[in-house]
């Protein structure tokens, strides 16, 4: 029993693992076919909605993914993960506001949306290390 | 709140790793908890007690308590 990370605890890893891997490769997946698609055949705008939305699906299955990763945690790290995605949401949401008056008022170069997911997960992951050092 | 987890640890010769298997968390749990960085649920204290074979008084003791009994 000389275990770092209990089994209960590995095989939830292997979960996320395996399933942010499905999501990133669907990602990229539907990414290059709506590319693809827009770029060589002129489809309808219809077919350029569906497309355009089908890249939420993956993020969809991070999503759960994740959410089934933090239910397996044992109580410490979920409360360090909770601290961590309430301190990203404010963080994000106040930088988005911010950026948003900067741009209407400023004239700051415009930020597509598509960044906001990215902007979640980094500074998720920031803040969860240092949440987490704050422990040690 | 302050706790014996480390003592009582050393006395059975488990390492943080062992308890933490023991008790189904993560080794970095244990470790906050003995330190006093982090309190465990209701739930887990109990398992803790259990582990140790011990009451969970005779484990976690209370600040206000502890000061008490220093008086």
């Amino acid at each position: 029993m000389s275990c770092e990370v209990p089994e209960s605890a590995k095989e939830a890893g292997r979960r996320y693992t395996r399933g942010m891997l499905l999501a990133g490769a669907l990602y990229i997946g539907f990414v290059a076919l709506g590319v693809t698609v827009i770029r060589q055949m002129s489809p309808p705008q219809w077919l350029i909605i569906v497309l355009a939305l089908l890249p939420a699906l993956p993020a969809l299955l991070m999503l759960r993914t994740y959410l089934t990763f933090f239910r397996a945690l044992d109580e410490f790290q979920r409360r360090i993960q909770a601290e961590a995605a309430l301190i990203t949401l404010a963080i994000v949401t106040l930088a988005a506001f911010s950026y948003g008056f900067l741009e209407e008022w400023a004239g700051f170069p415009h930020v597509p949306l598509i960044w906001a997911i990215p902007a979640v997960i980094i500074t998720w992951g920031v803040s969860a290390f240092i949440v987490r050092s704050r422990y040690k | 709140m302050r706790n014996r987890l480390k003592v009582l640890r050393a006395e059975r010769n488990w390492s943080q790793a062992d308890l933490a298997g023991r008790l189904d968390v993560s080794r970095q749990s244990v470790n906050a908890i003995e330190t006093g960085k982090y309190d465990p649920s209701l739930p887990l204290a109990f398992k803790i007690a259990r582990v140790f074979a011990l009451s969970i008084e005779q484990i976690f003791i209370e600040e206000a308590s502890a000061a008490q009994a220093a008086e």
